[in-house]
Order: C-alpha cells, then sequence, then structure tokens
C-alpha cells in the first residue's frame, strides 16, 4: 500500500542525489540543474502532505515555488553566460573575486 | 491511488535524477531533469494534483529546461573546459553526507509509515479549486509573484547591458 511514508522517502531520496549534486560538481550548469533537483524533491514532499492532509495549502506552495523557480533559473542562467564571456570557463572555483 | 503507476514513475525518477547528477555531457544532464520533471509530474496526477502537475510539465518542462539546453548551446563548450569540470576530490565525502542525510530522511519517513494514520484524502487539485483559493486566500502572494517576475526581467535586462557594454569596452581597447 502507498501512504506518505513511500512519497516521503522517494523525495527525500531525490533530495540527498540532489544534494550530492549541488556539493561535489564543480560545474556551475551541473549545480544548477542539482538545485533544481532539490525544489523538486521538496515540490513532490508538498503535494504528498496535501493530498494525505486533505489541505490545498501544499499544492498552493508547488505552484509558488515553480514561478520562483523560473524566476531564478533565469538570472543563474543570464549569471553563467556572463561569466563565460568574461571567463570562458564554467568552473565554479574560478569565481574567486566578489568584483571583476 | 495504484501502486504499479507509484513504483514505475518513482523508478524513472530516481535512475533520470542519477542520471542528471552522473553524466559527462551537459546537454544529456539537461535532458536527464527534462525526463525527471516529466515523471514528476505523473506524480502529482497520481496524487490527484492535476493543475500543478500540468503547470509543472508546461513551465519547467517546456520553458525553464528549453531554456537550460538553450544556453548549453550557446555557451559552445569545448572539451577541454569539460575536462577542467570534472570533480574527482571530494566525490566520496560528498556521497557519504549524500549517504547520512538520505538515513536522516528515511529516519524520518519511517514515523509515518508507522503512524499509518495519514489515508488519502479527497483532495482534487483542479483548475477550478485550486483557482477559486488562489484568487481569494492567496491573492496578495499572487500579486507579489508578479512583481518578482518583473524584478527578474529587470536584473537579466541589466546583466545583459553590462555584457553588452563590458563587449564594446573589449573592441574599443
Amino acid at each position: 500500500m502507498i501512504t506518505i511514508g513511500s512519497y516521503l522517502a522517494l523525495s527525500g531520496m531525490i533530495f540527498s542525489i540532489g544534494l550530492v549534486g549541488v556539493m561535489t560538481s564543480r560545474n556551475v550548469l551541473k549545480v544548477l540543474l542539482s538545485l533544481e533537483l532539490l525544489l523538486a524533491a521538496s515540490n513532490l514532499s508538498f503535494v504528498a502532505f496535501s493530498k494525505f492532509n486533505g489541505d490545498y495549502a501544499g499544492q498552493l506552495i508547488v505552484f509558488f515555488v515553480i514561478l520562483v523557480a523560473a524566476a531564478e533559473v533565469a538570472i543563474g542562467l543570464a549569471i553563467i553566460v556572463l561569466m563565460y564571456r568574461r571567463l570562458s570557463t564554467i568552473q565554479a572555483d574560478e569565481l574567486r573575486t566578489m568584483k571583476w | 491511488m495504484s501502486p504499479f503507476f507509484f513504483y514505475l514513475f518513482a523508478a524513472i525518477l530516481i535512475f533520470a535524477s542519477l542520471c542528471v547528477v552522473m553524466a559527462r555531457n551537459p546537454l544529456y544532464n539537461v535532458l536527464a531533469l527534462v525526463v525527471a520533471i516529466f515523471s514528476l509530474s505523473c506524480l502529482f496526477v497520481v496524487l490527484e494534483a492535476f493543475f500543478v502537475g500540468m503547470i509543472l510539465l508546461l513551465v519547467y518542462a517546456g520553458a525553464v529546461l528549453v531554456f537550460f539546453l538553450f544556453v548549453v548551446m550557446c555557451l559552445n563548450l569545448n572539451a577541454v573546459a569539460l575536462k577542467e569540470t570534472q570533480q574527482t576530490r571530494f566525490r566520496w565525502l560528498g556521497a557519504m553526507v549524500g549517504l547520512m542525510f538520505l538515513c536522516l530522511i528515511f529516519l524520518a519517513a519511517k514515523s509515518f509509515i508507522k503512524a499509518q494514520t495519514m489515508e488519502a484524502s479527497s483532495v482534487r487539485g483542479t483548475i477550478e479549486t485550486i483557482g477559486r483559493i488562489l484568487f481569494t486566500d492567496y491573492l496578495l502572494p499572487f500579486e507579489l509573484t508578479s512583481l518578482l517576475l518583473l524584478i527578474a526581467i529587470f536584473g537579466i535586462v541589466s546583466l545583459a547591458q553590462g555584457a553588452l557594454s563590458t563587449g564594446k569596452d573589449i573592441k574599443n581597447s
């Protein structure tokens, strides 16, 4: 039987995979993609709680998270493109200065 | 709720998110994330959150990830630049921290499995119900989100302008 525990376990798995991706990759694009995985995992747990608690607030929070993530991705990708133009690399280690 | 669809889409989701983290080619990372988001929205439909699932499919897989793909192709990364980004040093440390986090999450989820009180309710996230709540109780956050998107547009335009002006400087010097 599928209870909320199975959804939470799945969400936890996806979150840990994304966490490993954020911590171990030096490619800035990959870090941004792994952040999307983290958001997706938390979205899944929100919807599962919404279903099993009988409250619509969880689904509304997911809606807002999707909108905010779209804005975040747009800004992040613009910064990555700028970084590639300046440094001609997308390695996170190369970002050493606060102002260039 | 059918267990078969849950296990099917859960397996696809886990495999695709492993591909997002493991694959070397950035193009494959983005395409794996498209598959992951697709199976996630299928899971939302299994949970009867239809509106959020469709929004996830349209906004994420349709717009955001295509934007990702566009940027990956626009950057035109060569093999040397990609080889530099391959991580070797902290991989084991990261995997260990991830495993520890997974154990913590499982401990937390186990209490919910044991509780067994959480039965599926009759929540159906159709457009009508979600829209009714969105435009009554959550009207202020909804309008503030539009302001946030406007600020994001301003930020991107100012970043692009900075890029254009520096390009001119490089050309002049």
